[in-house]
């Protein structure tokens, strides 16, 4: 179950597509892209910011929308947290990792088991736009006007059952990440829009442990 | 010691079952139509927060069922970060798995939760006679279908004409029992799915429809 449970959370930050969308072309130089990428997030020690994410299912009609905020602080810390149209809290705390849902809350040792270490760190990297640097992934990049677009496909064959591909939309202006994709094999998708996005503002580490 | 040893021998057959109390019902002369399904709702969509506790480890997530066309469901259980974990339809009397991440694909729980959820949908019921019943003080409209090699047992409140419980028995041992509470708009918004001899309950909340 804390497999199944990580396999959710891996789930967190992800949108997919099987194209890339029209607009885009290919960036030429990759290793200058990456190395402003890497930069860029090191200036980065907080981020606040409100989301909203879609869930398409091709039976359905219409799609799941969510919202909710999150905030990321360095290093390793992270609360998720969905107000509309339900209450669900993650958050990780370092080494520790509480969900609290309906009321409850649960807490996991995340060193206890390699999958949530992995996990661990995908949600950190797609935050902070780090996943570049994953070997788990391989990335293809491409840019507009004013985003870059990363692609990324995962390379190991239990990834692979569940996740086509991970898009990562990036604001050029200041490098932060505006969208994720998640694309699922069936082509069913879940895209996560950030909006009201702050850096660098203080944030008590008490937001982090969920009682 | 040898009753002690005998009751408990008993004790422990019998925990997790529930006797059912069907021999208090009253059987009424005439047999009726089976129950109109409570998803049958115009091929509307139906979103639940949705909670499975299965020995004291919890999967929480959104459920959407879909009707497809009359007789077709499609029932969708996704994470609340938006991660497929299954994927079902019942069309007639077949079943169909679309999908299923690794992790939840055990053949057991899988095919319990079908279970539990064809019951609910009472999607296979057409053609099968029902016999009805009334209990003691005349507060329920009762129908008994036969599923699979059991029975459903189907309880209408008579003031509001709501199903409002679900019995899966067999013989007189309560197998499942689904309680479908709080309605609005003619619909329950709340549905509990309780094993009466494993550790298994299924809690439905509805967000939308």
């Amino acid at each position: 179950m804390k497999r199944l449970l990580l396999i959710v959370l891996s789930s967190l930050p992800v949108v997919l597509f099987a194209q890339v969308p029209k607009g885009f072309t290919a960036v030429k130089d990759t290793v200058a892209f990456k190395q402003k990428m890497e930069s860029q997030s090191k200036l980065v020690n907080t981020i606040e910011s409100d989301f909203t994410q879609e869930k398409y299912l091709s039976v359905m009609s219409e799609k799941i929308i969510s919202k909710g905020h999150f905030c990321f602080k360095k290093i390793n810390m992270l609360r998720w947290e969905y107000n509309d149209p339900y209450k669900y809290i993650i958050a990780i705390n370092k080494d520790k990792m509480f969900i609290k849902d309906n009321g409850k809350v649960s807490k996991y040792d995340i060193n206890s088991n390699k999958m949530f270490k992995s996990i661990n760190e995908m949600m950190m990297n797609t935050v902070q736009g780090n996943l570049l640097s994953n070997k788990d992934y391989k990335a293809k990049e491409y840019e507009s006007d004013k985003q870059y677009l990363l692609e990324l496909a995962p390379v190991q064959k239990g990834a692979k059952d569940f996740l086509k591909v991970i898009q990562l939309y990036i604001d050029k202006a200041d490098y932060s990440v505006v969208k994720v994709k998640m694309i699922e094999p069936g082509d069913d998708y879940t895209s996560i829009d950030f909006t009201n996005r702050k850096n660098n503002q203080p944030i008590d580490d008490e937001k982090f442990i969920v009682k | 010691m040898r009753n002690l040893l005998l009751s408990s021998i008993l004790l422990f057959l019998l925990a997790g079952c529930t006797l059912g109390h069907y021999g208090r019902l009253k059987e009424e002369a005439t047999t009726s139509s089976i129950p109109k399904p409570i998803f049958g709702d115009n091929f509307n969509s139906f979103l639940f927060k949705t909670n499975i506790s299965i020995y004291n480890k919890d999967v929480s997530g959104l459920l959407v069922t879909k009707q497809m066309s009359a007789q077709d469901y499609r029932i969708i259980f996704t994470t609340e970060l938006g991660m497929k974990l299954f994927d079902f339809e019942f069309k007639d009397t077949s079943f169909t798995l679309h999908y299923c991440v690794p992790q939840f694909n055990r053949p057991a729980l899988l095919k319990t939760i079908q279970h539990d959820i064809a019951i609910l949908l009472m999607n296979n019921l057409v053609g099968k006679p029902a016999n009805d019943f009334t209990d003691r003080n005349n507060l329920f409209a009762i129908k008994r279908i036969q599923f699979d090699n059991m029975y459903n047992y189907y309880f209408t409140e008579k003031v509001t004409n709501h199903i409002v419980k679900i019995e899966h028995s067999k013989k007189k041992v309560k197998k499942v029992v689904l309680s479908l509470n709080d309605y609005k708009d003619e619909f329950p918004t709340n549905v509990v799915i309780k094993h009466c001899d494993i550790k298994l309950k299924i809690e439905l909340n509805l967000l939308k429809r």
